[in-house]
């Protein structure tokens, strides 16, 4: 579905930053990956050259076979600060239609693909509410529905929930697997906290730190859903990539993999 | 609100207080006329109907003027502020000529339309055009590219990005130009009226200085403040009715 290749990315004219060197990954239709590594390492970058808003400085780019132009409605991306990305002078419902209206969906429709948009992230009872009038968990949620509303393959999410707090996290991590595991959409994740990848992923790609940052490691979860945080398994998982991630401190801790 | 209203009225009674006391009994009346004679020389002007035919006229003028600058100049600011190549080309040109107040363009304002309605009518635009061109480019410009990004996501051509997520975001920067440049335009219409007509307030404080009419004059002051503060609060009623749901967000963001 997504397939990237030796991709790279230079910014600057004059004072030169390799920011991705020779980047492969390839996202099979369905899955879920998670872009995992700490900050400053070109994860979003990465996410922003797959949305398309930015273009490769070498390599490229397919999606679904067909080389990335610019941004397309089969790659919706949702950004960390769902207040900047939704139409703050439109309410819930609204929102919901700028995104039914940009789809090219007949007004006839809209109320009730609204109402089933909204019903899925559970904001049926907010729809005439004004995005600074939710929480920071209801604006993330609203801004899933949004992108759901236009039915895209992909889901690209850029630290979703990194702005929220550690409860309402884990809301949304089950309310997130319940929607992928019912519509089985592509999701191109890109978080810094190693249990939030755990918890969501099929597959976790580990990115070094940058300058020329890539993918230093592809590492299978393979740990039946749902996932329990107290399972065994899932400790011995976050030790394995601790180590990836940190090998300086790999000594203090014994290695699995 | 209720306590607002009462606090203003109370301020407006003391100051005209201050004002009587002071005239009467520290400057000379001639020269500052106290707030009681004034409002005896109002009165008649008023009923005659003289006030109401010079408020009328300039009403007009600024009517015509500024809401034909704030449409041309959102018209340019949306371009200015979308278009690079355009922004890089006049961006020079609307940093230089915006340092010509209305004021300074009169004379060549009668040079080229006479001291008709026209000449007038050019000098309000110019005052407003400017304000509004400055201030909606640099909130064209700011409109969060996370919100057009989304919206591209999301399918919306070009078009309808401008259209329903830049130029709402821009809102409130145009709404405040456009209340900049209607006190610009209470402030030009005086001086343009006084250098180039035959009616209006200005013609009457020109009027009233030549013949030395010091309490006339301070009615066509006292017009002129009460007409402009009027309209600004009749702009902010009628922004704070229709547009309220683009004013309001900038907390969000």
């Amino acid at each position: 579905m997504i397939e990237v290749r030796q991709l790279g990315k230079v910014y600057g004219q004059t004072e030169r930053y390799l920011a991705l060197a020779d980047v492969n990954l390839h996202v099979a239709a369905g899955e879920f990956v998670c872009l995992l590594g700490p900050s400053g390492c070109g994860k979003s970058t990465l996410l922003h050259l797959v949305a398309g808003f930015e273009t490769p400085t070498t390599g490229q780019v397919l999606a679904d076979g067909r080389p990335v132009r610019g941004p397309g409605r089969d790659r919706v991306m949702l950004f960390q600060d769902a207040g900047a990305a939704l139409l703050p002078w439109q309410t819930v419902a609204e929102n919901i239609g700028f995104a039914l209206r940009a789809r090219g969906i007949a007004r006839q429709e809209w109320a009730e693909r609204t109402d089933r948009a909204l019903a899925d992230v559970d904001l049926l009872a907010h729809r005439g509410k004004f995005p600074s009038q939710l929480s920071g968990g209801m604006r993330q949620r609203l801004q899933i529905a949004r992108a759901l509303a236009v039915e895209p393959k992909v889901l690209l999410m850029d630290e979703p929930f990194g702005a929220l707090d550690a409860i309402t996290r884990r809301r949304m991590h089950v309310v997130l697997l319940d929607i992928w595991q019912r519509t089985r959409q592509t999701i191109l994740f890109v978080t810094h906290d190693i249990a939030e990848a755990l918890i969501l992923a099929d597959r976790i790609c580990i990115m070094s730190v940058g300058p020329g940052s890539a993918i230093s490691h592809d590492i299978v979860v393979g740990i039946d859903r749902p996932r329990d945080l107290a399972d065994p398994a899932f400790a011995i998982k976050a030790r394995e990539i601790e180590a990836e991630l940190m090998p300086d401190l790999a000594p203090a801790m014994p290695r699995s993999a | 609100m209720l306590r607002t209203a009462a606090l203003t009225t109370a301020s407006v009674i003391v100051a005209l207080a201050i004002w009587q006391g002071l005239s009467t009994y520290l400057f000379n009346p001639f020269l500052v006329p106290p707030p009681l004679r004034v409002i005896a020389t109002a009165v008649p002007m008023i009923l005659s109907g003289e006030i109401p035919r010079d408020v009328w006229i300039s009403l007009t003028r600024v009517f015509v003027g500024f809401v034909s600058g704030c449409l041309a100049g959102m018209v340019c600011g949306v371009l200015l502020g979308r278009i690079r190549l355009l922004h890089e080309l006049l961006d020079p040109a609307v940093e230089l000529l915006r340092y010509l107040s209305p004021t300074a363009m009169i004379p060549i304002a009668v040079i080229w339309f006479g001291i008709g309605e026209m000449s007038k009518y050019f000098l309000i635009f110019w005052g407003s055009f400017f304000i509004v061109v400055v201030n909606t480019t640099a909130g064209v410009m700011r409109a969060p590219i996370t919100r057009q990004r989304a919206a591209q996501c999301l399918g919306a051509s070009q078009m309808r990005i401008l259209v329903s997520v830049v130029v709402p975001s821009a809102a409130p920067y145009v709404v405040t130009g456009m209340r900049i440049a209607m006190a610009s335009a209470f402030m030009s219409i005086i001086p343009a009226e006084i250098l180039a007509a035959d009616s209006g307030i200005g013609y009457l404080l020109e009027q009233s200085s030549m013949l030395l009419q010091t309490d006339r004059i301070f009615v066509a002051l006292l017009t002129i403040c009460v007409l402009g503060f009027a309209f600004d609060r009749l702009f902010q009623f009628l922004v704070a009715r229709t547009l309220a749901r683009y004013m309001s967000h900038i907390a969000l963001t």
